[in-house]
């Protein structure tokens, strides 16, 4: 029992490790083996850098690296997230954009675009934005005394077609021949643009792992509805909203980052819960690094299928539909009724 | 000294009071069976005594102290809860579900302990299903799972465990079951119990296991009466509260002594 919780912990960190490292020799511009310990070890100072082309370099460690690690964090988030949410709203069908934080970011974004040149600035709109929904989801819930679950997801979906409407307002008035295409694929997902000047966006990602995987043992509980929670002697609303904190910076920061990836926070804990099942004290550290292993993968055909990126949003789906779908046929069996 | 004191107190949800002057005491190793017609507030009355609710007068003392002097945490130490029914949602294991009573023991940020652990199991064995310790909890019977709540409330090492009709969804069998169960941890664990029940048969089965029985009966607006089973539940009362006729008899038997049973006649 013990060396198989070992053997699990080494795969949770190790995992998604391999599949950083996996990545940065697929691509369509060729890199040998070699080449690719040259460029990791290039920043070391080993002299070993005149053994590769300038190219070379800039291609592994500018461009896909701070991409797999990018992709890997904000993979871990969205799986984190989800896996919370579903278990604090006791509810399987629930994803990391439940309290309305896509929608919110997605605005965000579609905000700066039409506003600003800059690219910082739809991160820091897309980000607030976030953020700003799931507090107004929240305060809405908020109209009775504590924060039931039923009023959040309510406050959730309001808030969610609120931004959604406005975003198709933003649509409908941006410019078609620039704003327009840079709004939509913005929403389809991408991580092309990541470098290590957008890293600054993975301090609340990483905040938020943190909390979730601290509060997993909470979200146990708390998945036992409020009231029995209440009775087991855990603080209800006080865990609820850190929780949520946790899964909004987490989310809010990777969306900010990639645009709107979805399936990822739905999919992902589910494979989770097949494997280690559903105690979240594993769930959890299983989700982050499946997650983040998916986003690599993802990422990594979105780049190098076809000659022009496809948005991870697209990819996501197309791969994360069919085995959804065979998820919930298999886990029938599985323990749930 | 009383483990549980409801003083005047009264609530409601809307500015009508659902009761209101409510008096209620539990004394220590004593179970106090909470009986009445449905939506009289047995249900409400319990969730304030839990911190669910807060009393609009009156007030709660556990343990001789207020119950809003308590944190979450610290009064799940004096009172455990067992649920009329309880809604599964993902498919834990059974012991994972009994660990999680655990919670109130661990500060903020801990998680069980391998001595938690072993905690669970004694109480899955106390309550006679060690064997289902690791399966998903959602595959279990209802008497199974009302076994289950039982144990994670016996996790919880407190002197108060409160249950709300937890015998409301059991075939004949588990209702037993049940019932000798909650006599047995009241008699080797010495925890005290109030539980909310429709059955006032259920009283004279724990009073014929030597348990200090009492009964409170709520009606419309708050208790109407509480004292010892064969002073509290009379044709007269029963007819009073559930406006029905009904028989009391009772016969001698040599093994179980005086048993008595009430039978419903005819609804008034």
């Amino acid at each position: 029992m013990i060396l198989k919780k070992g053997i699990l912990n080494i795969a949770i960190l190790s995992v998604p490790i391999i599949f950083i490292l996996g990545t940065l020799f697929v691509g369509r511009y060729h890199v040998s083996f070699s080449e690719v310990i040259y460029s990791l070890l290039a920043p070391l100072d080993f002299d070993v850098s005149k053994n590769i082309s300038r190219e070379t370099l800039t291609v592994v460690t500018q461009l896909r690296l701070p991409r797999a690690i990018a992709g890997a964090f904000i993979g871990a988030g969205l799986a984190a997230s989800g896996c919370a949410f579903q278990g604090v709203f006791r509810n399987p069908l629930v994803n990391s954009g439940l309290l309305g934080v896509s929608s919110g970011a997605g605005f965000g974004a579609a905000l700066a675009i039409i506003l600003f040149a800059a690219q910082w600035t739809s991160y820091v709109l897309a980000f607030s934005f976030g953020i700003i929904a799931v507090g107004m989801s929240y305060w809405i819930a908020r109209i009775y005394k504590s924060v039931p679950t039923v009023m959040l997801i309510l406050g959730g979906t309001i808030v969610s077609s609120l931004f959604s409407a406005l975003l198709s307002f933003l649509k409908y008035v941006a410019d078609t021949e620039s704003q327009l295409p840079t709004i939509v694929y913005w929403l389809m997902g991408s991580l092309s643009s990541v470098g290590y000047s957008d890293f600054w966006a993975l301090i609340p990602v990483v905040s938020g792992l943190i909390i979730l995987f601290i509060m997993s043992w909470k979200i146990n509980v708390l998945s036992m509805g409020d009231k029995e929670a209440q009775t087991m002697g855990v603080d209800v609303k006080r865990n609820k909203l850190l929780i949520i904190t946790g899964a909004t910076l987490a989310t809010a920061g990777s969306v900010c980052m990639s645009g709107m990836i979805g399936w990822v926070g739905l999919i992902i804990p589910h494979m989770g819960r097949m494997i280690v099942g559903n105690d979240n004290r594993r769930l959890m550290p299983v989700s982050m690094s499946m997650g983040a292993a998916f986003m690599v993968l993802i990422d990594t055909i979105s780049r190098s299928i076809t000659a022009s990126e496809i948005p991870l949003g697209i990819l996501t789906s197309l791969i994360g539909a069919p085995f959804f779908i065979y998820l919930l046929k298999k886990t029938k069996g599985g323990g749930w009724k | 000294m009383n483990l549980i004191h409801v003083k005047n107190a009264s609530f409601g949800y809307d500015e009508n009071n659902l009761f209101s002057n409510v008096n209620l005491k539990l004394g220590k190793g004593q179970l106090c069976c909470l009986m009445g017609p449905n939506g009289c507030g047995k249900s409400t009355l319990l969730d304030c005594i839990l911190g669910i609710h807060k009393l609009r007068n009156g007030e709660i003392e556990i343990a001789d102290q207020l119950l809003s002097v308590y944190k979450p945490s610290q009064l799940a130490k004096q009172l455990a809860y067992v649920p009329q029914i309880h809604d599964r949602s993902f498919p834990y294991q059974v012991i994972q579900i009994v660990l999680m009573g655990r919670s109130a023991h661990m500060t903020h940020f801990q998680t069980p302990s391998d001595k938690d652990e072993q905690i669970a199991l004694n109480a899955l064995t106390s309550v006679g299903i060690a064997h289902l310790a690791d399966r998903p909890y959602t595959q279990i019977s209802g008497g199974e799972m009302q076994l289950v709540m039982l144990a994670r409330a016996l996790v919880q090492q407190t002197p108060i465990i409160i249950m709300d009709e937890p015998t409301a969804h059991l075939d004949y069998k588990n209702e037993l079951l049940f019932m000798e169960t909650v006599v047995k941890l009241i008699k080797d664990h010495g925890v005290s119990v109030l539980m909310a029940t429709h059955s006032p048969n259920q009283a004279f089965y724990f009073e014929n296991q030597a348990i200090n029985v009492k009964i409170a009966i709520m009606s419309k607006g708050g208790i109407y009466k509480s004292g010892l089973p064969n002073e509290i539940l009379t044709e007269e009362s029963i007819r009073r509260i559930y406006q029905i006729d009904s028989k009391i008899i009772s016969s001698y038997d040599g093994d179980y002594g005086n048993l008595r049973q009430i039978i419903p006649l005819k609804t008034l």
